[in-house]
C-alpha cells in the first residue's frame, strides 16, 4: 500500500510516495506506521513524536486531510474508516505554518494562550499556605477541559482559522480559558474572559468540527459558548456577537417563538454595517 | 461546481464573510500581541540571566520560581520539543506529601519510607527536607490551579502508593502528572516565562570550573550557537531510554544532561541506579500505573495464582517497585508466565473493580491497554512485564538546600539531578514531588546566583560551538550512510542493556556488556546521517541523543560493575547481600575520564 507524504524541507514543498507491506503496518499505530517508513525508507522524513500513548500530545497530523493523533489511531481503525483504501495521504497539521514535513511551529500557539492569562488567580478565602477546597460538583465541572494534551487536531479542523488565522485563536485556547474562567477557585473570572472577547470569541462559527475530532473527546465549541454566556451575563454584551444571539433570544424566548429573520441581519449588524454588506455583494 | 461544494467549503466562505462585516478591534490587540514575542531577539540564540534546560515539571517551576526570587532578571525555558511534551506528562499515580496528618502520618514518616524504599542510600537528612516540602508543595499546587481529585470535604483526594506507610499520594484522577504539567505551564505563562522550543542542547561549558552557558542548536533552522548565561539549571530528566524498547518513558528521555555533564567534567551520581517498574505492556513498555495496583489490582502467573504471596505475603502487589519486578521477572525466568523471550509476559487483573470505578480513577490506563494490547480491562487481565521507568542516578547536587552542582552557575533539578532523595530506589509518587520541590530550589538559587554574576569569558564556549558545528557537516555532509544503521545500533544497544544491566546483573554479564559498549561507540563513530539539510534535521538530533544514551550507558554500567553488592534495583546476583560496610558512603562515577570517586558528605 501507498503512503502520500506532503513533504516540506524548508524552501520547497512537495509529494514523496512511500510503498509499504500491509503486513509491516497493520498492527501498529498510525505514530508507528510513521516511525517504520523513517527508520526503514527515509531518514528525512520528519514529524514530532514523544510519549506514544497520548498524553503529551507531539504527534497530530493529517490523514486524508483529517486531524489525528498519530498515536492513538490504530492503523486498523484507518482502513475501517476508509474502507480498505490502499493509499493514504499524511499532511501536517492545518493552521499551522510548516517548519518542515509534519511538524509544524507552536510558538504562536503558546503566545495565544499567554493572551488568555491561564493561570488561575485564587479567591482570596485560599492561600498558599493551606490549599483550596472544591466539592465535586464544581470538580466535575472543569475536569473534561483539563484533558486537553495541545495536540492540535481542533486548530487543524477549525474552519474559522482556515477562513482567516489573524481574528480568532485556536480552539483549545478557548478551551484553556473557559477552564480557569469557570473554576470555582477562579476570584476573577473576567480576567480570562475578556482577552477572549477581544480575540475573536465571538467569531466562531459553530462548525463543531473541532469538537467530532478531539482525541479526548472535548468540545471547544461548546466551551466557547460557555465563555459567551458569561461574557454576556457579566455584560460584555455590546458588538455583533452579543446583539446576535440577543436577537435569537428576544425573538425565541420573549417574543412569539418565531426568529424574524428579515429583522436579524439589521438588529445583528446594526444598519450602517448591513448596508456596507449588501453594497460590497454587488 | 455547485454540487461539489462541500460543507467545509460552506463554511469557510461563511466565515470569510463574517469576517468581512465583522467590525475591527484589532488596534489594542495588536499592540498586545507585540508585547508577548517569546524569543528575546531576532538572531535566534540570546545570552540571558538564567537559563533553564527543559521544560518538564522541573523546568517550569524553577522558571517561575527565578521569576519570582528576582523579576528583572531574563529567564528563559530552552526546550528540544513544545513544553508539555514531557515525561513529567506521563506520570500517572499522584504526587506524594502529607497534608493530612489526622491518620498519624506525618513529614518524619514520609521521609523514613524514602529512606527505606531507597534502601538507605538516601541522604538521610535531605529525605526530610524533602518531605516537608512536598507537603507544602500540594498546597501551592493546588492555589496555581491543579484540579486534583476531591474527598467528601472537598480536599485533595489520596490513595495508596507501594511502600508508603501512610496513605500519602494526592492525585488528580490517573493523569497527575499531565496534570501537573499543564498547572506549570499555565503558572510558567502567568509569570511571563520566555520559551525558546524546538532548540537542544548539545554541549555545556564549564570553564576555570564555572559554568558559563550552553551550546545550543536551533532545530528549526540547523543554527548551532553559544548561549551565555549567568547560571543555568539543567532539568532534562532522565536517561531510561538506554534500554531503548524497554522503557515507559518518552522518546526524548535521553539523558542529554547527565551526557553533557559527563562530558564537562563533573560528577554523574549513582548512574547504576534505574528503576524497574513493575507494570509495562507487554508490546512497547508503556506503564500501567501503579494506581492499578493502588487501587485493588492483583498479578496472576500462567497457573491462575497470586504470585505476590510467595514474596511479600503482608505487602502482596504493593511491596516496593523494586521487589514486584523482581518477582515478576523470576515467574518469567522459572516458566510460571505467559509468552516467551522478550515478549513473555504476567498478567495485571483489575476486572473486579467494576467498570464505574476503573472508568472513574483509571481511565487512562484502559485507553492504554486498548492501544497497545487490544483489549479492554474492564473485561479481561491485561498483560504485563517489568519496564524501566525512572532515574535514580543523575548530576550530582551538593545540597537540597541549592539544588547546585559543585560548578558554580550550574544547577540541576528533578530526575536530570541526584541529591540522594531517592537512594537505590524511588517511591511510586515521590518522582511529582521530586521535580516540583527541587525544580522550584534550583530556580530560586540560580536567580540568586545570577543577580550577583557577571558572563563568563566564553571561549571554551566557542570552541565547543566550533567543534559541533563541524560535528553536524562531518556526520550529515558526507552523503554517505545507510537509512537503518542508526536505528538497528539503538535497538541492539537497548536490548544488550536489557539482558546484561537490567533487573538482574551479574559479573560476567556486566563484563560482556563493556566489550559490547566498545563495539557500540566504535560503529556509532563511524556510523554516517545521509541527510544534510540543517531544517529540522530529526535524524541529527536522534543521531546526538544515541551518543548521549551511550555515554549514560558506559557510565550506569561502570556503577554497576564496582557496585559489589544488591541494593534497591540494582540487584547483583552473585552479591545478593546489601553490603552497608563496604557500599553504604559508596563512589560516584565521574566524568570523561571515567573513574570511581568517593562519596562525600
Amino acid at each position: 500500500m501507498k503512503f502520500i507524504i506532503d513533504r516540506f524541507d524548508g524552501k520547497k514543498n512537495y509529494q514523496q510516495t512511500y510503498t509499504v507491506e500491509k503486513k509491516d503496518i497493520e498492527a501498529l499505530t498510525l505514530l508507528g506506521t510513521l516511525l517504520f517508513i523513517k527508520q526503514h525508507q527515509d531518514i528525512t522524513l520528519n514529524f514530532t513524536a514523544s510519549c506514544r500513548m497520548a498524553i503529551c500530545g507531539a504527534c497530530g497530523v493529517r490523514v486524508n486531510g483529517h486531524a489525528y493523533l498519530a498515536c492513538d489511531t490504530k492503523m486498523t481503525e484507518l482502513f475501517e474508516e476508509y474502507k480498505d483504501a490502499d493509499t493514504f495521504r499524511i499532511s501536517p497539521l492545518s493552521n499551522y505554518t510548516v517548519i518542515s514535513d509534519l511538524a509544524v511551529d507552536w510558538e504562536p500557539s503558546i503566545e495565544n494562550l499567554r493572551k488568555v492569562k491561564p493561570g488561575l488567580v485564587a479567591k482570596s478565602e485560599f492561600s498558599e499556605k493551606e490549599g483550596c477546597r472544591q466539592n465535586q460538583e464544581e470538580y466535575d465541572r472543569i475536569v473534561g477541559q483539563w484533558d486537553c494534551i495541545l495536540c492540535g487536531v481542533c486548530a487543524s479542523e477549525c474552519n474559522k482559522l482556515s477562513a482567516d488565522r489573524s481574528d480568532y485563536m485556536e480552539p483549545f485556547v478557548y478551551t484553556r480559558a473557559w477552564k480557569v474562567a469557570n473554576d470555582s477557585r477562579t476570584k476573577d473570572p473576567m480576567i480570562h474572559v475578556k482577552p477572549t472577547v477581544t480575540n475573536g470569541l465571538w467569531n466562531c462559527v459553530h462548525c463543531h468540527e473541532c469538537t467530532n475530532r478531539c482525541p479526548k473527546h472535548i468540545s471547544a465549541a461548546e466551551d466557547i459558548a460557555g465563555l459567551r454566556a458569561m461574557a454576556m451575563r457579566k455584560g460584555l454584551n455590546s458588538g455583533v456577537g452579543p446583539a446576535h444571539a440577543k436577537s435569537f433570544y428576544t425573538d425565541l424566548v420573549e417574543d412569539s417563538g418565531r426568529l424574524n429573520e428579515i429583522r436579524l441581519a439589521l438588529r445583528t449588524e446594526g444598519m450602517s454595517t448591513a448596508l456596507r454588506a449588501a453594497a460590497n455583494k454587488e | 461546481m455547485s454540487e461539489q461544494f462541500t460543507r467545509r467549503e460552506f463554511l469557510q466562505s461563511a466565515c470569510i464573510t463574517m469576517g468581512a462585516l465583522a467590525v475591527s478591534t484589532t488596534g489594542a490587540d495588536k499592540a498586545f500581541a507585540a508585547t508577548s514575542t517569546s524569543t528575546p531577539n531576532t538572531s535566534g540564540m540570546p545570552s540571558c540571566d538564567v537559563l533553564i534546560i527543559g521544560s518538564g515539571a522541573a523546568g517550569l517551576r524553577a522558571a517561575v520560581a527565578a521569576r519570582k526570587k528576582n523579576p528583572n532578571l531574563s529567564v528563559v525555558v530552552v526546550s528540544k520539543v513544545m513544553p508539555t511534551r514531557s515525561a513529567t506528562t506521563m506520570a500517572e499515580g499522584g504526587i506524594n506529601g502529607v497534608i493530612d496528618f489526622s491518620e498519624g502520618d506525618s513529614f518524619e514518616l514520609h521521609a523514613k519510607d524514602t529512606v527505606k524504599g531507597g534502601d538507605f542510600l538516601v541522604d538521610q537528612d535531605t529525605a526530610l527536607k524533602f518531605a516537608t516540602y512536598a507537603g507544602a508543595a500540594i498546597h501551592e499546587l493546588d492555589y496555581l490551579g491543579m484540579p486534583f481529585s476531591r474527598n467528601a470535604k472537598g480536599e485533595v483526594n489520596k490513595r495508596y502508593a507501594g511502600g508508603a506507610s501512610k496513605i500519602r499520594c494526592n492525585f488528580a484522577s490517573d493523569k497527575t502528572g499531565h496534570i501537573l504539567t499543564h498547572t506549570c505551564l499555565d503558572d510558567a505563562l502567568k509569570h511571563g516565562v520566555k520559551f525558546l522550543m524546538d532548540h537542544h542542547m548539545l554541549d555545556l561549558s564549564i570553564e576555570n570550573g564555572r559554568c558559563e552557558g550552553v551550546v545550543l542548536r536551533n532545530i528549526r533552522t540547523g543554527d548551532i550557537a553559544p548561549v551565555r548565561a549567568k547560571s543555568v539549571v539543567l532539568a532534562t530528566g532522565g536517561y531510561t531510554r538506554v534500554f531503548w524498547n524497554r522503557t515507559s518513558t518518552p522518546f526524548i528521555a535521553t539523558g542529554d544532561g547527565a551526557a553533557a555533564v559527563l562530558r564537562a567534567g563533573l560528577v554523574f551520581k549513582d548512574p547504576e541506579m534505574l528503576q524497574f517498574h513493575p507494570t509495562g505492556v507487554c508490546h512497547g513498555g508503556t506503564l500501567i500505573t501503579e494506581a492499578a495496583r493502588g487501587e485493588g489490582g492483583i498479578l496472576l502467573n500462567n497457573q491462575g495464582e497470586r504470585f505476590m504471596k510467595r514474596y511479600v505475603p503482608n505487602k502482596m502487589e504493593l511491596a516496593p517497585r523494586d521487589i514486584v519486578a523482581r518477582s515478576i521477572e523470576t515467574e518469567i525466568r522459572e516458566g510460571r508466565a505467559f509468552g516467551h523471550d522478550m515478549e513473555a509476559y504476567v498478567l495485571l487483573d483489575v476486572t473486579h473493580l467494576g467498570k464505574e470505578k476503573i472508568m472513574r480513577d483509571l481511565p487512562q490506563i484502559r485507553h492504554i491497554g486498548m492501544l497497545f494490547e487490544n483489549m479492554d480491562l474492564v473485561e479481561k487481565p491485561i498483560a504485563i512485564r517489568p519496564t524501566a521507568h525512572y532515574s535514580m542516578g543523575g548530576i550530582h547536587v551538593t545540597s537540597i538546600d541549592t539544588m547546585a552542582t559543585p560548578a558554580p552557575g550550574l544547577y540541576a533539578a528533578g530526575e536530570a539531578a541526584c541529591v540522594s532523595i531517592h537512594g537505590a530506589n524511588r517511591l511510586g509518587g515521590n518522582s511529582l514531588c521530586d521535580a516540583t520541590v527541587t525544580g522550584k530550589i534550583a530556580g530560586t538559587n540560580a536567580a540568586e546566583y545570577a543577580a550577583k554574576a557577571d558572563f563568563g569569558a566564553g571561549k571554551r564556549l566557542n570552541d565547543l560551538t566550533l567543534k559541533w558545528t563541524s560535528h553536524f557537516k562531518e556526520i550529515t555532509g558526507s552523503g554517505k550512510g545507510n537509512v537503518n544503521d542508526m536505528y538497528a545500533l539503538r535497538e541492539e544497544l537497548g536490548a544488550a542493556n536489557w539482558y546484561n544491566m537490567g533487573i538482574f546483573r551479574t559479573e560476567s554479564k556486566l563484563l560482556e556488556l563493556a566489550d559490547k559498549h566498545a563495539e557500540f561507540q566504535a560503529r556509532y563513530n563511524a556510523i554516517r546521517i545521509p541527510n544534510a539539510n540543517p531544517v529540522f534535521n530529526t535524524a541529527y538530533t536522534e543521531y546526538v541523543e544515541l551518543g548521549n544514551l551511550l555515554l549514560a550507558s558506559r557510565a550506569a554500567l561502570m556503577g554497576a560493575t564496582a557496585r559489589k553488592e544488591s541494593r534497591g534495583s540494582h540487584y547483583r546476583e552473585d552479591y545478593l547481600k546489601r553490603d552497608d560496610a563496604n557500599f553504604l558512603d559508596w563512589k560516584d562515577v565521574v566524568v570523561g575520564q571515567f573513574k570511581i570517586e568517593e562519596r562525600k558528605y
